[in-house]
């Protein structure tokens, strides 16, 4: 083993040992992982089990650029890698599109009569098409940002990639075209994955690493050895593996429709026209929700489905008819934004719980009631004083449902609840919203995801080019189905 | 920001960018010096002048800027125009006692606000930030640390300014929106600071990770896209800059306006 460890290219750790300061616990013990030249790697395992911070070593960020206690008895680290980081936000430090892969040509001190035809060079290896390159970054789709970031990772001329979850923030079309890319530019290169959406990552990569919730890798082999061998064990992590829907709903009967009262709407829209910076965008002429349906709202990219969904909860100006049988809507309507960050306005998860029913004035012994009943709800106790931003994507999804489900609303109203979230999550995400259904709760949700559609929603309207094209009170089921067009 | 910039083909947007920085802050320091009610007034309608001419601003935004400037010269006189001390009186009503020497000091000081904000305001639209910081580099040899700092601070702008937005909508969302009184606005106005505050320094952290990924280094050599060089606008830039100061100076010694030559004086 020691004398193949020299080897020009094979890199890696030997007996890592890392912990994250203030904790008592070591994320990794004697941890050792090695990877040759041209080898696709995929790392999977539960969330929360430090796979990025992995990454962070195996790249020397850690503790170069990421200052983190940490030991090893051998170590090698790559000369020449790139790093794809999961927020397409962030990556940026110019302002345009031909800047930002300039900055990375200045870095490697690359004469500036070559950058121009360099820059073009690059973003032609994404096939990022852009009618002039000095546009702004801002006005790029997450999914454009991303591919961006690969064009100026690869300025960098790497043997590595390194990418942690570069789709978690992307859109399925933006997630499809993103891993296209990454396996033709990937395609003689090093490549080392962390990722829970595998479905496209699947066919090229050919070594899969398994953790333990422990930080220990306890599986290591060509793809289809480990798949084979660790099926369940997929399950368990929350991976969205391509039979990931089927192992949940065998599970037992999902759609829900004896909750619905349809003598009872609880949202009546007419001539219901929204404005955005003073355009209309929405308009819906006529819309009926039921108490207790599960409302799908589902559409393409820019279609108008939040829009819709602002304008309903008063966030955007709206013009027309919009009636709620209820004299104060705010306390019986909640909404539960697409990121959950945009949902927290206080600095630890017991006052986010807490925060409207201090508003209501309730008792302090009655507010202290229902905050532990909601932690123990939502599977939050232990973090109960940590700060909502610390929270794992799980969680955070979580305590912005348990916040807004604190005040026991008639309607629920959710951007894409599933966004992001790991498998696991989103079933147990489901099966609570199932529960909250039952429990006569009407809900209603902006998703992408068809399988949710398919399965759970009793009632399906369909949005494009802001407007209203199909309202099936039936949901996807009844209808047949396949006429029903996705994005 | 960059959208109510509207004609980038002007003059000054080619002049040099650390040669207008060092010329403008020049000007502050002089007329910081001038006590002569006269010079004031007449560099003030020099620079009105020249700040027509050279703003970057499309027409709407360039009169709303003026009107704005002159409502804050207005009141950062009127203190010293209703309060101050004098001889000759004019207006006394109780605390209220204006006197000509107070007016003139007043009138000063509105215009010297006026004057800065028209200067600073002609340097700010006509200078778009990656080439002044690549400016900085070049010529005054500002560390690249600060200058690409800056320049990724720059690009958050946008970021915060849809921030606030968001949290906006939280507020509205959970409730406290609908809360009224000095203290639920205060408690409001502290969560906006803390949640901007927590979220920028998180996006920092994120960048400069980023930044260091891409082998950014602080120390060492680098080459540049932009290449900030010197021209013949920054000959004119010069010219155009002189003209209108001496032309104050001139002005105000053959065409007195007042006869306060020296504010601090009387």
């Amino acid at each position: 083993m020691m004398s193949l460890t020299n080897k020009e290219d094979r890199w890696g750790v030997e007996k890592l040992r890392l912990a994250f300061p203030k904790k008592n616990t070591m994320l990794f013990k004697d941890v050792s992982f090695h990877f040759e030249a041209k080898e696709k790697i995929l790392l999977l395992g539960p969330s929360g089990c430090g796979k990025s911070t992995f990454l962070h070593v195996l790249s020397g960020l850690a503790p170069k650029s990421i200052e983190l206690p940490m030991r090893t008895k051998w170590k090698r680290i790559p000369e020449r890698w790139g790093y794809i980081f999961q927020d397409p936000e962030t990556q940026f430090c110019m302002p345009y599109v031909d800047e930002e892969i300039a900055f990375v040509l200045e870095n490697r001190r690359i004469p500036r009569v070559r950058m121009p035809q360099l820059i073009q060079y690059y973003l032609d290896l994404v096939q990022l098409k852009l009618q002039n390159s000095h546009q702004l970054i801002r006005t790029l789709s997450g999914g454009m940002k991303q591919r961006l970031a690969i064009a100026s990772i690869l300025a960098l001329e790497p043997e590595i990639l390194f990418l942690d979850e570069p789709t978690a923030l992307l859109d399925p079309e933006g997630t499809e075209t993103l891993w296209q890319t990454v396996r033709r530019i990937g395609h003689d290169r090093t490549l080392i994955i962390v990722e829970h959406k595998i479905d496209h990552v699947l066919d090229f990569i050919d070594r899969v690493v398994l953790f333990n919730a422990d930080g220990e890798i306890f599986a290591d082999g060509p793809k289809n050895d480990i798949l084979t061998r660790y099926k369940s064990k997929l399950d368990a992590f929350g991976i969205w593996h391509p039979d990931a829907w089927a192992g949940y709903s065998g599970r037992k009967e999902l759609q829900n429709t004896d909750s619905i009262d349809r003598d009872s709407p609880v949202l009546t829209l007419k001539h219901f026209v929204v404005y955005r910076q003073k355009k209309a965008q929405f308009t819906a002429e006529q819309l009926t929700i039921f108490r207790g349906e599960w409302v799908a709202i589902i559409g393409r990219n820019g279609a108008g489905k939040s829009t819709l969904i602002e304008g309903i909860m008063g966030l955007l100006r709206s013009n027309g008819q919009i009636q709620w049988p209820f004299k104060k809507p705010e306390d019986h309507v909640q909404f539960v934004f697409q990121n959950p960050e945009h949902q927290f306005i206080t600095d630890t998860v017991e006052d986010e719980l807490a925060f409207s029913l201090r508003i209501q004035k309730l008792s302090d012994d009655e507010i202290e009631h229902r905050v532990s009943r909601q932690l123990e709800k939502y599977d939050l106790k232990n973090e109960r004083l940590q700060h909502p931003f610390q929270l794992s994507t799980g969680q955070k999804r979580r305590l912005s449902v348990a916040s807004a489900m604190i005040n026991h609303p008639d309607v629920l109203i959710l951007d894409e609840p599933t966004f992001g979230q790991d498998a696991r999550n989103t079933f147990a995400l489901l099966d609570l919203f199932q529960q909250l259904q039952n429990e006569g709760t009407t809900i209603v949700m902006v998703t992408h995801e068809m399988e949710i559609v398919r399965r759970f929603a009793t009632h399906v309207v369909h949005v494009d080019g802001g407007r209203i094209i199909k309202d099936d009170c039936d949901g996807y089921k009844q209808s047949g189905g396949a006429e029903w067009v996705t994005s | 920001m960059g959208d109510i910039i509207a004609n980038r083909g002007k003059l000054f947007f080619k002049v040099n960018p650390s040669l207008k920085f060092l010329l403008t802050s020049s000007l502050f320091i002089l007329y910081l010096f001038v006590h002569n009610l006269n010079t004031m007034i007449w560099a003030s309608v020099f620079f009105l002048v020249l700040y027509v001419f050279a703003c970057g601003l499309s027409g709407k935004w360039s009169f709303g800027f003026v009107l704005l400037t002159l409502i804050l010269s207005l009141f950062s006189a009127s203190a010293m125009i209703l309060f101050g001390k004098g001889n000759t009186v004019i207006f006394h009503y109780s605390l209220i006692m204006m006197t000509q020497e107070s007016l003139a000091r007043g009138i000063m000081l509105g215009l010297r606000t006026f004057c800065f904000s028209l200067i600073g305001m002609v340097f700010a639209t006509t200078t778009l930030p990656v080439p002044f910081f690549y400016s900085l580099m070049q010529q005054l040899k500002v560390p690249v640390r600060y200058a690409y700092g800056c320049l990724a601070a720059f690009r958050m702008l946008p970021v915060m300014g849809e921030e606030l937005g968001h949290i906006r909508q939280a507020m509205r969302v959970r409730g406290m929106a609908n809360q009224h009184g000095v203290k639920a606005f205060s408690n409001k106005m502290i969560r906006y600071l803390l949640m901007m505050l927590a979220q920028s320094i998180r996006r920092a952290q994120r960048t400069a990770i980023a930044m260091e990924a891409k082998r950014f280094s602080m120390t060492e050599a680098r080459t540049y896209y932009y290449e900030i060089g010197w021209s013949v606008y920054d000959l004119y830039f010069l010219f155009i800059l002189l003209i209108t100061v001496t032309s104050g100076f001139i002005c105000s010694s053959l065409f007195p306006v007042t006869p306060f030559t020296n504010v601090l004086d009387h």
